[in-house]
């Protein structure tokens, strides 16, 4: 890490040289205002957090490690129910189905993702427009309309099948009720967002660091792996954290679109709350998913609270 | 900035081409009822109109199909055939609680003596058992509902509740790809056929919709003796739930035969989509739904449909509640009387798809013969509850995985 460390400095030193900004406006007047006020304003945020988000958590993860005893009617502090989470085969096949799935489509979502906001930061042509407007366009369908669409388009004789017969291919295999069929629906609704982090990381590349590694012989890939990788690494670790969390929680589409078993755990808790009528193990089922989940915030709350390396 | 000129433009595109999707999907039935929900309370409070008509408020929270049948065919059969009503049809469904709120404004109508605005419901009063402890359910039976005498005893579910139109599951099958004489006749060759012809046979998942659910109950009586009397009970019988797994075993030896190596669906509907793009040739569908797709062109008209001749697949029967405080009670009465003539429920079946909830015996020749292949005065009933529950659980663990329950 040391060394594309140093290049790096080397090169945001000779950027900010090049494109000498003005110095921020200095705000210290008014601090010890700005200070109380901002605590009245982000009050409300707050509050509603607490309420809605934190005490129904708290609350959940009480109940889950206070089994009160049917009998004496005595609870007791136990990890019984989580317990029986680990000791039933369906539901650890679940949990590691939901963990496959989510890194399978967080790894879909780079691969995806990392070419197309390359193009749109770089690419000077017109077409650029066109491939972003597409690329925002999933933020704009409802997941059920998706699920629809691809059930439609990647079925059995759906219009791929008819394509790839027209073509010659047989013997096509639909996605459709698969787990396949979970990833491509999630990474077609994640690109967006994914796009835009990126693109907004990239951009805060400046063309002078790119064009100065070039005037030294850096190659392409070069580039690629020692430049734009390390000074995007913020940008991707938020979208490898949101859309870790997104995807470990979806419920429509790996509804709609998945097997029948394993399911993802958002899938497994509906089930278990409105079918078995099994409330408390719904709630330890989402006291695990939010464990996951929060271990995953954390990442992200650390990797936005450091500051930038410059 | 050009950026944001751009990112304005990319976001009305967008919702523009959204908005255009949502309009022409066909899953978009909430703006073609928003109408006639909001509508509706007004047409309620609305004074008596002229003429001297005395208005039977009917309410209805069922799908579409239903508060549009009622609307449009029922309405001006009833009111011409009885000139001295005006048939009010109020569509609740997705609000609120639906009928279940009318219900409770009843009850409290009753208890102030006040007009409770309601005559007839197309609901089943059993599931708030308060309201007809409380007696806000005038008892029906051949003694006032003179019609009701064609009804058979077993579709009745309550006697606060008249069964007028039922449904059934029925197997459907594509008559251009399985010739007459391979179509199973019981659930036995049913078995042997999918085994026969992988991936040619889909039902969905039992939670899920009930097309699958009745059809895993089919599998339940064929392992319990064929007598679906012994599922009666509000609490499962342990001696029956201990013969379930005979049930998933003989599900289970079906699984890798069903479509795409056991794919079961997530719904009613998206197994007649299976069935009308071709995907598979045989499926599990509620009786009414194939009707209707059928009528609509969704489903090709070579699909078929056949019920079990040993034993059939479960169903059940829609009843009609009359509220005991109505102000316009005998209206009411009436009303349910024309439901259960001869007429309508020919218009049960050619309209909606439905079963006559009287006997086959008394529709016209020509409509006991275009249905023959699944007539059946034998509807068993599955009581659902806690039963569905060790349903479901049993299937999900033991037919849809391949993990076995209990190993570690």
């Amino acid at each position: 890490m040391t060394r594309p460390y140093n290049r790096k400095k080397i090169f945001m030193a000779t950027a900010r040289a090049l494109t000498a900004q003005p110095a921020p406006p200095a705000a210290a007047k008014r601090r010890d205002l700005s200070g109380l006020f901002g605590y009245v304003l982000i009050a409300p945020p707050v509050a509603i957090m607490l309420l809605l988000i934190f005490y129904p958590a708290i609350e959940a993860v009480i109940e889950t490690i206070f089994v009160s005893d049917a009998q004496t009617g005595q609870t007791t502090l136990s990890l019984q129910n989580y317990i029986a989470f680990f000791q039933d085969p369906i539901l650890r096949a679940n949990l590691t189905f939901t963990v496959l799935v989510t890194l399978a489509t967080v790894f879909m979502l780079f691969v995806v993702g990392y070419p197309l906001a390359m193009y749109l930061r770089f690419s000077k042509s017109r077409l650029a427009g066109t491939v972003q407007v597409l690329t925002l366009f999933p933020l704009f369908v409802p997941g059920v309309i998706l699920a629809f669409a691809l059930i439609r388009f990647l079925g059995t004789h759906g219009m791929f099948d008819t394509l790839l017969g027209i073509v010659g291919i047989s013997g096509y295999r639909t996605p459709y009720l698969q787990p396949q069929g979970i990833v491509i629906a999630l990474v077609w609704e994640h690109i967006p967002f994914t796009v835009l982090v990126l693109t907004a990381g990239l951009r805060q590349v400046e063309d002078a660091v790119i064009e100065s590694a070039r005037d030294v012989g850096a190659s392409g890939w070069q580039i690629f792996t020692r430049i734009l990788l390390p000074l995007t690494t913020r940008s991707a670790l938020i979208v490898f954290c949101l859309n870790v969390i997104g995807v470990f929680g979806a419920f429509t589409l790996p509804y709609l679109l998945g097997p029948a078993q394993p399911m993802m755990m958002g899938v497994s808790m509906q089930q278990a709350f409105n079918n078995y009528q099994d409330r408390i193990g719904a709630l330890t089922q989402a006291v695990l998913t939010f464990l996951i989940c929060a271990a995953v915030g954390v990442l992200y709350v650390r990797t936005i609270t450091r500051p930038r390396e410059r | 900035m050009p950026y944001r000129k751009f990112f304005a433009v990319t976001l009305l595109v967008g919702i523009l081409i959204g908005a255009l999707i949502a309009c022409s999907s066909p899953s978009a039935p909430p703006a073609t009822s928003a109408p006639a929900a909001t509508s509706a309370p007004a047409a309620t409070n609305a004074p008596p109109p002229s003429g001297g008509k005395s208005v039977v408020n009917f309410y209805t929270d069922g799908d579409t199909n239903i508060s549009d049948w009622i609307a449009n065919k029922v309405k001006p059969a009833f009111e011409k055939a009885y000139p001295q009503y005006e048939l009010k049809v109020t569509t609740v469904r997705g609000v609120g609680n639906g009928v279940a709120d009318i219900a409770a404004r009843a009850q409290a109508a009753m208890q102030t003596g006040a007009d409770p605005q309601a005559e007839v419901f197309d609901w089943d009063p059993r599931g708030r058992p308060e309201y007809i402890q409380a007696g806000v359910f005038e008892k029906l039976s051949p003694a006032n509902v003179p019609n009701a005498k064609n009804v058979p005893e077993a579709y009745y579910l309550s006697e606060y509740g008249m069964p007028y139109r039922g449904s059934q599951v029925l197997l459907a099958y594509d008559s251009s790809k399985i010739p007459d004489n391979e179509v199973p006749k019981t659930f036995a060759d049913l078995v042997t056929w999918v085994k026969a012809h992988p991936g040619q046979f889909v039902y969905c998942r039992p939670d899920k919709g009930g097309s699958g659910g009745n059809f895993v109950v089919r599998a339940l009586y064929e392992v319990t003796g064929k007598d679906p009397k012994i599922f009666q009970s509000a609490d499962p019988d342990p001696k029956i739930l201990a013969e379930f797994p005979k049930a998933w075993e003989l599900l289970r030896s079906m699984h890798d035969s069903i479509y795409q190596n056991g794919s079961y669906p997530a719904g009613n509907n998206p197994v007649l989509e299976l069935l009308a793009n071709g995907s598979v040739s045989m499926a599990t569908v509620w009786s009414d739904q194939s009707r209707q797709a059928l009528d609509k062109g969704v489903l090709p008209p070579t699909i078929k449909v056949v019920q079990f001749t040993d034993l059939p697949m479960p169903g059940s029967y829609a009843p009609l509640s009359v509220v005991a405080g109505a102000k316009n009670k005998q209206g009411a009465l009436d009303f349910v009387n024309f439901m259960l003539s001869v007429e309508e429920q020919t218009s049960v079946v050619k309209d909606i798809g439905g079963f006559p909830a009287i006997e086959w015996k008394y529709l016209p020749q020509d409509l006991q013969t275009q249905f023959t292949s699944v007539i059946t005065n034998n509807v068993p009933y599955w009581p659902g509850g806690k039963w569905s529950t060790e349903r479901d659980k049993g299937w999900y663990e033991n037919v849809a995985t391949n993990i076995k329950q209990g190993s570690p």
